[in-house]
């Protein structure tokens, strides 16, 4: 894989949809790394959770209606990252990026792995929090009985 | 064996709609998050409630979701029925799934994430106030065969220049046929030499220019 370097990163627009403690946290980071970043939210006060160095764009409208991520430049956005607190907003919001923006890279949160089903033949990239802490727990336990089977 | 008819959300569609499908002899289930509203809807006789949220895999099991051959989403939220349609399409393999929308921008889309058939309340309610608004003179508008043919009811007013006339003298387009004419209490099938008089209810059928042949039939002297 080719490592961007400056020049490319400024050509690099992050959206992110959702400006919950995710959303607004991975905003924070992006843009101290020098990225593009921009983050839509219904409520404005969602916006507190950003960091006052925060360098990107915000935008406040509701992200499943198709003006408002054509007013966040979704067609020029490398990455669509959609993290709402709903899961049936996250759904609409990815599929519309990749069904009527012919995004090649969305990643969504889906709180309940169940529902995965409805991404079945779209190319997007999921984050379960529920299985990664499971996964999360579990090592801790793992890395515990590994500690007291030593001592 | 009965189909059975799966209804998502909503509350008085709900109601009207279950009901009217039971009275069809079909088997009827619906899915509510709203408790009050579950009660209510329980007292309807033969018709199968559950209580919970339509986009969680488990309620549409409840709802024995392997059974349904058609569900329907009336949730007042576009992702909500859309997640609901998908659940069934995708998960369940449910043979037609129906939804309601309410921004009539995302219509193809929801086509496109493999709904069925996509109903915009906004574009239905608007075309028939806008019928009803600039052609007052037609009473109903009913389209036929996907939109191309529409059949509409033309009431004929006592000033209107062809009442009097027979129908071979009134220049029609020949887009447009008198199928049914209404007097009184009868319904007659016309003929050229049949005379129009004040009050009569033409049923036209047209392909186009459905406007210009209701100018000439109700237009005044």
């Amino acid at each position: 894989m080719k490592l961007f370097n400056a020049e490319q990163k400024m050509d690099r627009l992050n959206l992110i949809i959702g400006s919950g403690r995710l959303g607004a946290s991975l905003a924070n980071d992006l843009s101290d790394q020098g990225e593009n970043v921009v983050v839509i939210d219904k409520g404005k006060s969602a916006f507190r959770k950003l960091a006052p160095s925060f360098g990107g764009m915000t935008i406040t409208g509701d992200a499943t209606n198709l003006a408002v991520l054509k007013e966040a430049q979704i067609e020029k956005a490398s990455v669509v990252i959609v993290v709402t607190d709903a899961d049936t907003i996250n759904i609409m919001i990815s599929q519309m990026a990749k069904e009527i923006f012919k995004k090649e890279n969305v990643i969504s949160r889906l709180y309940d792995p169940e529902r995965k089903a409805v991404y079945d033949g779209y190319d997007i990239q999921l984050v379960y929090p529920a299985i990664l802490s499971v996964n999360e727990i579990n090592r801790l336990l793992t890395e515990q009985q590994s500690r007291r089977g030593e001592g | 064996m009965k189909k059975h008819i799966l209804l998502v959300g909503g509350y008085n569609k709900t109601i009207s709609m279950s009901q009217s499908l039971l009275k069809k002899g079909y088997e009827v289930t619906v899915i509510n998050s709203n408790y009050d509203h579950c009660q209510k809807m329980a007292e309807i006789p033969k018709l199968n409630v559950i209580f919970g949220d339509g986009t969680k895999p488990f309620v549409l099991q409840e709802a024995q979701i392997q059974t349904v051959d058609i569900a329907i989403a009336l949730t007042q939220k576009d992702e909500t029925n859309l997640v609901i349609c998908e659940l069934c399409k995708k998960k369940f393999e449910v043979y037609k799934t129906v939804s309601l929308i309410d921004d009539p921008k995302k219509i193809k889309f929801f086509y496109a994430m493999g709904v069925d058939s996509v109903v915009s309340a906004i574009n239905a309610i608007t075309n028939i106030v806008e019928q009803q608004a600039l052609i007052d003179e037609i009473t109903t508008v009913i389209p036929v065969g996907e939109g191309r043919i529409t059949i509409a009811e033309v009431k004929i007013p006592m000033k209107a220049k062809t009442v009097g006339k027979k129908l071979w003298e009134i220049d029609l387009p020949k887009e447009v046929i008198i199928g049914c004419i209404l007097r009184d209490e009868e319904s007659m099938v016309p003929r050229g030499d049949t005379r129009i008089q004040a009050g009569d209810e033409l049923i036209l059928i047209s392909s186009d220019k459905k406007e210009k042949a209701i100018k000439e039939l109700t237009g005044e002297i």
